[in-house]
């Protein structure tokens, strides 16, 4: 009996000062190790593999923030939300925000401590400033959880890119969306009758490209051939990625470039191949063949100019051609737009492939306390990483909303024409769910002429990814104050030395102003994040 | 015998147009000239968009989208304006919008009034520490998330509260009140208290009826501004129904710009079409439109004066 209840005693003593112990470094996100689970699977299923339909064990709700997209404005009446229920017995608590504002509100109540446990709509990259305060859940230490997401990166080869979500501590803070394969949205789209009537190929490189444009240019000599919205930063992405290097302020510029040759990072704008992806923008420009206002107007006047016959090729990706351009052009007799292949650069045939990864989930750190924990994480894997749960979230009830031929052809059911309907009308098919999935998954809702090109771009050749280069808390605070402005001097420059404002010329000397903004320590940071990555790493 | 020939030999006396008083000079003239074209070609500039605004809403899409719609109505139809009001979330804010601007209007020209004429009194004790409250917060703010933790943590978050109360006092109305009311002559308020009045009745009965403009005026600058604000409605409601149409219109304006760029799911760059746009922001300001003629009766000006014998 003695024995026994000293033993017991010393059992207790002994939890308690591991309590103790645990709980002085754990709950500030200092913590290594992941969080003990025991007793947070209230509502999980005791066993859940791959291919499973998740339904918890009893009735739960889950608070996620959901951007509210003005074309389809969230009802409480939506078959999404019934459905969901009924399959998987859970309840979404959500806080309403208008997209226009999604991430101000997110920063705001991460900041404030008012989260909801999951976090939709957060593109690689954007949880950066969440990390040091531990406010998100590092969800790489819970990945066990998920056998749809493990399954998902295995198949399909993710391991790398999942490696350049990695911050300091080795962790990743982010559920990015997976997809199947490479995903090139985006390329010039051209008036097919025009190049017709000018008996023109459609160009496969940009040189050809440009050498189209001056034939339009002279049969059409009071025009700017080409035109571009969203500032011209589409194109820039297009013409910097073929090119070999990185372009257009949030659509892809990065401010350090791995140089895979020299083994290190360097700064993107002083590289020569930025300088060429520059040229040869300001060679369009020079001649007539680039609309100068393409890098300032609104999306607006863009469009009213391809009405107006006053541009013919503008930047496009599968819905701007079909919602915007082709009705802006319903009252030009015989004309017609079309998609090209996305022309190849010096850098080859090539596309990027960081779009696998695409927009994701961040859980509040607040959510490991939570009892029902577990049953969340794999409710989040089965909805956003499982086929079945994607094809769902996407497409809705077979019989209700969609049908499926014996072929594997999707269909909405009847009563609804577009997925903006079946959008409005149901929830599904919604920006916050259906997005990621298999390329079967994508293509099931690609008209035949975007499958067409699509085809066209799994020809073409993957870019290589980046190696990782996370900062400690201490270093990106620094490298905030140069990352920015470094990035909008080098904007500012791009777009002076394109319309011819700064000669090329003075290219040196760009490159020692960049110098005084903080370059050369800027990239030694990074260069010592990656050494340091690929020290403890490897 | 000469004065009366003198007086007979005056000529008649000839009626000339002249203008009576002082006449203006040249120089006047010529800013008068200057100053309404200046001013004409500021009205032109003022209402140039909106007039365009007005004519897209009632206009085809395809019309617009072909820049075609200038100042008048291309493709002429009230489909679009059929189409919005339709929506029952639209009229759901749009009666939010109306709630929320008429209960803090009232609330803050309450408190508003009160406290200025508590600080009109030159007597009272504290007066400039009260002062210097309202001024501190003119410079100093709490900052975003500070005063989102403090309307969470007093459970206003999700009620009318949060919207009405944080910005009830605007310190700049409340100076300008202030010295309206420190202009008023003492003689009034002293007569109305030797009748027996109290100082709630002077202020009800004396005080406030004289000063209609000022307070038509700061009326109708926190009609405007409570009328215009979404921030407060897009920081405190996490629901659509309690949203003002401000942030509805506001999402339909500015959700696809702030949308991020590549690799984005496939609608981050859709838009809603030009036309609801502007059918929409018609109908949110149309009811400011409407109140401002009717405000300006309210300026008498003139009210002071014989009212006391100085």
């Amino acid at each position: 009996m003695l024995t026994r209840t000293r033993s017991r005693g010393a059992a207790v003593a002994v939890t308690a000062a591991a309590a103790l112990a645990l709980s002085a470094c754990g709950g500030g996100g200092d913590a290594d190790a992941p969080a003990d689970l025991t007793g947070k699977d209230v509502g999980a299923m005791a066993e859940y593999a791959v291919g499973d339909q998740f339904r918890a064990t009893e009735p739960l709700s889950f608070s996620i923030l959901y951007s509210d997209h003005e074309a389809y404005p969230a009802q409480d009446d939506w078959l999404l939300w019934e459905e969901l229920q009924k399959r998987t017995n859970v309840t979404f608590d959500r806080v309403i925000v208008p997209r226009s504002d999604y991430e101000e509100k997110r920063s705001l109540v991460i900041g404030a401590g008012d989260a909801p446990m999951i976090i939709p709509k957060t593109y690689p990259g954007q949880e950066d400033p969440f990390v040091a305060s531990g406010t998100i859940l590092p969800v790489s230490d819970y990945l066990h959880l998920m056998p749809h997401f493990q399954a998902k990166v295995q198949e399909w080869d993710l391991g790398a890119h999942l490696d350049t979500l990695r911050q300091a501590d080795g962790k990743f803070y982010v559920l990015p969306g997976l997809h199947e394969d490479v995903w090139q949205d985006y390329t010039i789209a051209m008036r097919t009758d025009v190049l017709a009537e000018l008996g023109l190929q459609a160009p496969q490189n940009w040189q050809e490209l440009r050498d189209v444009l001056a034939a339009i240019k002279q049969a059409y000599p009071d025009s700017y051939p080409m035109t571009d919205r969203e500032e011209g930063k589409i194109l820039l992405n297009m013409v910097g990625m073929t090119f070999g290097t990185q372009a257009g302020k949030n659509w892809g510029y990065e401010n350090a470039s791995w140089d895979a040759e020299a083994g290190r990072f360097v700064f993107t704008g002083t590289t020569p191949e930025y300088k060429a992806m520059i040229e040869y923008l300001h060679g369009l420009v020079a001649d007539g063949l680039l609309d100068p206002e393409t890098f300032t107007q609104d999306n607006d006047l863009a469009l009213q100019k391809l009405a107006n016959e006053r541009s013919f090729a503008i930047s496009t990706n599968a819905q701007m051609i079909v919602n915007d351009y082709r009705p802006a052009l319903e009252n030009v007799p015989g004309a017609t737009i079309e998609k090209i292949n996305l022309p190849a650069g010096p850098a080859g045939n090539v596309i990027n492939s960081e779009s696998q990864l695409e927009n994701g989930i961040m859980i509040n750190a607040d959510a490991v306390e939570n009892e029902n924990f577990v049953a969340m994480m794999q409710f989040i894997d089965w909805l956003w990483y499982s086929d079945a749960g994607q094809e769902f979230a996407k497409w809705g009830v077979e019989g209700v909303t969609y049908t499926k031929s014996p072929e594997g052809d999707y269909a909405l059911a009847d009563g609804m024409d577009i997925m903006l309907d079946l959008q409005k009308s149901t929830g599904f098919s919604g920006g916050v769910f259906a997005y990621g999935g298999s390329t079967e998954l994508l293509h099931s809702t690609f008209t035949p002429e975007e499958l067409e090109f699509q085809a066209a771009m799994a020809q073409k050749d993957e870019l290589p990814l980046p190696p990782p280069h996370p900062f400690t808390e201490a270093e990106r605070e620094q490298a905030t104050l140069w990352e920015t402005a470094l990035e909008d001097y080098t904007q500012q420059m791009t777009l002076q030395f394109i319309l011819g404002q700064r000669p090329l010329s003075e290219w040196d000397a760009y490159a020692a102003e960049l110098e005084g903004k903080g370059l050369s320590s800027y990239i030694d940071l990074v260069n010592g994040a990656h050494q340091r990555y690929v020290n403890e790493n490897s | 015998m000469v004065t009366s020939e003198k007086l007979a030999e005056k000529p008649p006396v000839r009626l000339r147009k002249r203008p009576v008083g002082v006449r203006e000079s040249r120089g006047y003239r010529a800013f008068q000239v200057v100053n309404t074209v200046v001013l004409l070609g500021v009205v032109a500039v003022t209402l140039y968009p909106f007039l365009n605004i007005v004519a897209q809403s009632f206009s085809d899409e395809t019309a617009i989208r072909a820049g075609e719609v200038n100042l008048l109505p291309e493709g002429f139809n009230t489909t679009t304006y059929q189409l919005v009001m339709s929506d029952d979330m639209f009229w759901r804010n749009y009666q939010n919008t109306v709630v929320y601007t008429v209960v803090a209007t009232v609330i803050a020209m309450v408190l508003t009034t009160c406290y200025a004429y508590v600080l009109s009194k030159h007597e009272l004790r504290g007066r400039n520490v009260l002062i210097g409250i309202a001024v501190f917060t003119m410079f100093f703010n709490g900052g975003l998330i500070p005063n989102y933790v403090l309307i969470t943590s007093l459970e206003m978050k999700n009620t009318i509260w949060a919207i009405v109360l944080p910005n009830a006092i605007s310190v700049f109305n409340l100076l300008v009140m202030k010295s309206f009311f420190e202009n008023m002559p003492r003689d009034l308020e002293e007569a109305a208290q030797i009748d027996g009045l109290t100082t709630y009745g002077i202020l009800w009965r004396i005080v406030l009826p004289l000063s209609k403009a000022v307070v038509s005026t700061m009326t109708l600058f926190y009609a405007v501004s409570f009328w215009n604000s979404w921030f407060a409605g897009f920081l405190y409601m996490d629901r659509a129904e309690l949203f003002p149409v401000t942030v509805y219109l506001r999402n339909l304006i500015a959700g696809a710009e702030t949308a991020t760029s590549t690799g984005g799911s496939g609608d981050s760059l859709l838009q809603v079409a030009a036309n609801i746009q502007s059918v929409t922001i018609v109908l949110t300001v149309l009811p400011i439109l409407l109140v401002y003629p009717f405000i300006q009766r309210y300026f008498v000006s003139g009210v002071m004066l014989g009212s006391v014998k100085q």
